[in-house]
């Protein structure tokens, strides 16, 4: 049999939310990791539980990979609605497989296999349909129904059935397959997979996280899913209350006695926990909150991505405090930004913001993390004498001290005096507000020594043009940049509050371009209000759908032309 | 006035002259005492508060804890107790503060028996706001935000929260400091989700110092049900006074942490990066 060498594999499997879409995607990137390749998995459902059109992508190479991609080496629709939708973004040689019980009209070198047919053998018919993609994955890759068969003991229940099924699909593709098979080399090493609402959480988790506060909110709430269903081996406490006020209000109160706490939720939960965000500017108490943000205004799109939030997140809470926002761009720089985030609460004393997108939240990524690099929160510890909560000091830090203890210990939400009292003492609010604001320049002094911004690409030089980014966009900007070959430097901050401003001195007199998830170009602005860069071009998308790797590339080299 | 003791600040008291709150603080302050004669330690004993006039209180009392916001107190002290089970959690809160803007943090803190104990001031208005209708004044209540008397018939915060799940429920009178200072005892001592009503009268917008001194009697027992709580607690020709129902039920810190106290047991961090390396078998 013929077979021809690919690096760069990407198959899409569709079909409706109850079919185990989701599950095939893990299983699929799972599957690549084991052979020691890279993966990258996107999921894209919608907001319903049965029904509806759900499909994922997983794009595998043994280099490492930031997207999936639109063009498919394997297309499995499993409904007619997931076929017409998908059949053209095959590749040339690509291999599109569709259910023929369901599909009515299908072109002539596609394959139908009667997956209807096959799964009414079994209970759960539907639940059983999405493994018929894992036959097709083997024959296609020319694998044998021995590995089939090991690949569905350890992934799903109900094995002799699956594995039955599995078969009847594998005969029966591999009978009417006429293509080439393709080879996929292995890999060096294998690691996990994880989504991105699981390296935040994992790395906040390293970093000294305690208990979890958290209320149901897409694209959110599987950092919540995640962290209850370890509470008990992490040995960690996980609470869901009755709202997002109850939820970062617990969340304060148990930091103020000394838990390291972290709440999340998306744009519409983020709003309700506004008022408390102050609070703990205010109270000077340590906190993470985690936006994974949906497109928005209002409810927008609860299970897609976009960007619209970043001054939302800059502008949290009411009055003026020191805040520290975030932005990851990969799956690993969201572990360790979890970590470090988590830290610059406590050494700091206020809130620290993880803002984030669905598209990291719930994609799923080989992950090459180190964990030893992650941070571990620690404070200014009182030593003794007089305890004075808002003591005044030249960093603007004051030492903690919890109780029980002979000292009182006194936070208030009202502006207060040293001791913690209540004040409108024109002077004392002046000293207060001065020790606040000589935080935030004692955090912009930290900054000067933390990784802030990264620069993809210097090795191309000063003359090279540069692409500004940030978040989860950074992932499609640099597949784009490697699948078109592109020459062009990346420049993506990874903290945008306080923006550090004094990193983008270097980066002037050449081409340049925005990328970002937004319509009204919010990035683009905050860039030009920090640092005066004004772009030459930008390219929004605001579709709820992340960027697709070819036609980003194909729109980075009209912009860079 | 207040007499400076240790455990009074030296914030300038500025409650009005003849304030109920004057009462409470002073039956608090005496509770506190006798919590340490029986063992109760004031450096274990947390406070935190809303916002109105009796939140002002945080500020009289030389005791640790959290100054919140209005209406959120009580999500507050559950965040307090969860942090750590072995403190003694009050949440001050006004009548408009926690069965208007924070109603839902009660009832729901009552539903999950939260150790934690709530002292409501009850003046029937907003203070601190100039004197609007709160959800417990009653129907045709004038105030500058209903100056042709209030349209709605008012709540029962005792039967909310007995439905809710309460497994301690009191009513109290500022005036009457000593049985006060009692129930505030019975009630922080009570290992679970403690609500003392307080009736305070406000001089200035809300004079009920003449109904209450002839209208109180304290009742005599202890309702053994919910819905006898319910019967005695309610107010007729007169209103009844003391404890009215008590019962012994898990409690929510204990149950959602199986016992553990996190700011005790807090992991380090090689045990963390250990449990993660399991987690992602690497």
């Amino acid at each position: 049999m013929d077979s021809s060498k690919k690096d760069i594999f990407t198959i899409l499997v569709g079909g409706s939310a109850g079919n185990g879409v989701k599950k095939i995607g893990a299983v699929l990137s799972s599957f690549f990791s084991n052979m020691g390749r890279y993966a990258f998995e996107m999921e894209d459902y919608q907001s319903l539980i049965k029904g509806g059109h759900n499909f994922c992508v997983v794009s595998t190479s043994t280099e490492p990979i930031f997207s999936h991609y639109e063009k498919k080496d394997v297309i499995v629709a499993l409904d007619e609605r997931s076929y017409n939708k998908h059949k053209d973004e095959a590749n040339k040689n690509g291999v599109v497989v569709y259910n023929s019980d369901l599909v009515k009209e299908a072109e002539q070198n596609h394959i139908g296999i009667p997956l209807t047919t096959f799964g009414r053998k079994y209970p759960n018919p539907e639940l059983r349909l999405g493994i018929s993609a894992l036959s097709v994955l083997f024959g296609v890759l020319g694998l044998s129904k021995d590995e089939l068969a090991n690949l569905i003991k350890e992934n799903f229940r109900d094995v002799e059935n699956n594995i039955s099924f599995a078969n009847e699909v594998y005969d029966y593709f591999v009978s009417h397959f006429k293509g080439e098979r393709i080879q996929l080399d292995k890999g060096n090493k294998r690691m996990p997979v994880v989504s991105g609402n699981e390296a935040i959480p994992l790395g906040a988790y390293a970093g000294g996280l305690d208990m979890f506060f958290a209320y149901p909110m897409t694209p959110a709430s599987t950092i919540l899913h995640f962290l209850a269903a370890h509470t008990r081996d992490f040995e960690i406490g996980v609470m869901h209350p009755e709202n997002e006020i109850a939820v970062i209000n617990m969340a304060i109160g148990a930091a103020s006695v000394g838990l390291k706490t972290m709440v999340a939720s998306s744009g519409g939960g983020f709003a309700l926990m506004e008022e408390a965000l102050s609070l703990a500017g205010m109270t000077e108490t340590p906190i993470l909150a985690v936006l994974s943000s949906r497109p928005g205004p209002s409810t927008g799109v609860p299970t897609y991505t976009e960007q619209g939030d970043l001054y939302f997140a800059l502008n949290q809470g009411h009055g003026e405090f020191p805040k520290i926002v975030a932005s990851p761009g990969t799956h690993e720089e969201a572990f360790y930004l979890a970590s470090e985030l988590l830290s610059l609460a406590w050494e700091f004393q206020t809130v620290s913001i993880l803002l984030t997108e669905k598209h990291l939240s719930e994609s799923r990524k080989t992950f090459e993390i180190d964990l030893d690099k992650a941070s571990f929160a620690d404070y200014f510890k009182h030593t003794d004498g007089e305890y004075l909560r808002y003591k005044l000091t030249d960093s603007g830090v004051s030492p903690l001290l919890f109780p029980p203890s002979q000292s009182v210990i006194k936070f208030s939400s009202y502006e207060h005096d040293e001791y913690g009292l209540s004040t409108e003492d024109p002077e004392m609010i002046t000293k207060m507000h001065d020790k606040r604001f000589r935080k935030y320049n004692s955090i912009i002094e930290k900054f000067k020594n933390l990784k802030t911004v990264n620069i993809y690409n210097s090795h191309l030089g000063d003359n090279a043009p540069i692409i500004y980014t940030y978040g989860s966009t950074t992932m499609s900007v640099l597949e784009a940049l490697k699948f078109g070959k592109i020459e062009a430097r990346v420049v993506q901050p990874i903290y945008l509050e306080p923006f550090p401003s004094w990193e983008f001195k270097q980066f002037s007199g050449v081409k340049s371009c925005v990328i970002e998830q937004s319509v009204m170009g919010s990035f683009e602005k905050l860039l030009k209000e920090k640092t005066g860069i004004e772009v030459n071009s930008h390219i929004r998308k605001y579709d709820g759908r992340p960027f697709e790797v070819e036609s980003l590339a194909k729109a980075i080299k009209e912009a860079l032309s | 006035m207040s007499v400076r003791d240790e455990l009074t600040t030296y914030e300038e008291n500025t409650w009005c002259p003849g304030c109920g709150n004057f009462g409470i603080f002073t039956a608090f302050k005496g509770a506190i005492k006798e919590l340490e004669n029986r063992g109760v330690k004031k450096s274990h004993v947390l406070i935190t508060a809303g916002i109105g006039c009796h939140g002002k209180i945080f500020d009289y009392l030389n005791l640790s804890g959290f100054y919140s916001l209005h209406g959120r107190a009580v999500a507050t002290a559950q965040g307090m107790k969860l942090g750590n089970p072995d403190l003694y959690v009050v949440a001050f809160v006004g009548d408009g503060d926690a069965m208007g803007e924070g109603l839902e943090h009660v009832l729901f803190a009552a539903k999950r028996n939260a150790d934690i104990t709530i002292i409501m001031h009850n003046n029937g208005v907003y203070g601190l706001t100039t004197g609007q209708f709160t959800p417990v004044s009653p129907k045709g209540f004038k105030g500058p935000s209903t100056p042709f008397g209030s349209v709605e018939e008012p709540l029962n915060p005792i039967k909310l929260v007995l439905d809710a799940g309460a497994t301690f429920v009191a009513r109290g009178y500022s005036a009457k400091i000593k049985e006060l200072t009692n129930i505030f005892v019975e009630a922080i001592l009570h290992k679970g989700f403690s609500f003392v009503d307080v009736l305070q009268p406000c001089v200035s917008f809300n004079d009920t110092y003449e109904l209450y001194n002839k209208n109180t009697f304290f009742v005599d027992k202890i309702a053994t049900t919910k819905e006898e709580a319910i019967e005695i607690s309610n107010v007729q020709d007169k209103i009844p006074l003391g404890i009215f129902y008590k019962e012994d039920k898990p409690v929510h810190h204990e149950l959602l942490l199986e016992g553990k106290n996190l700011f005790k047991e807090s992991l380090t961090k090689e045990k963390r990066l250990q449990k993660i390396r399991e987690f992602l078998n690497i």
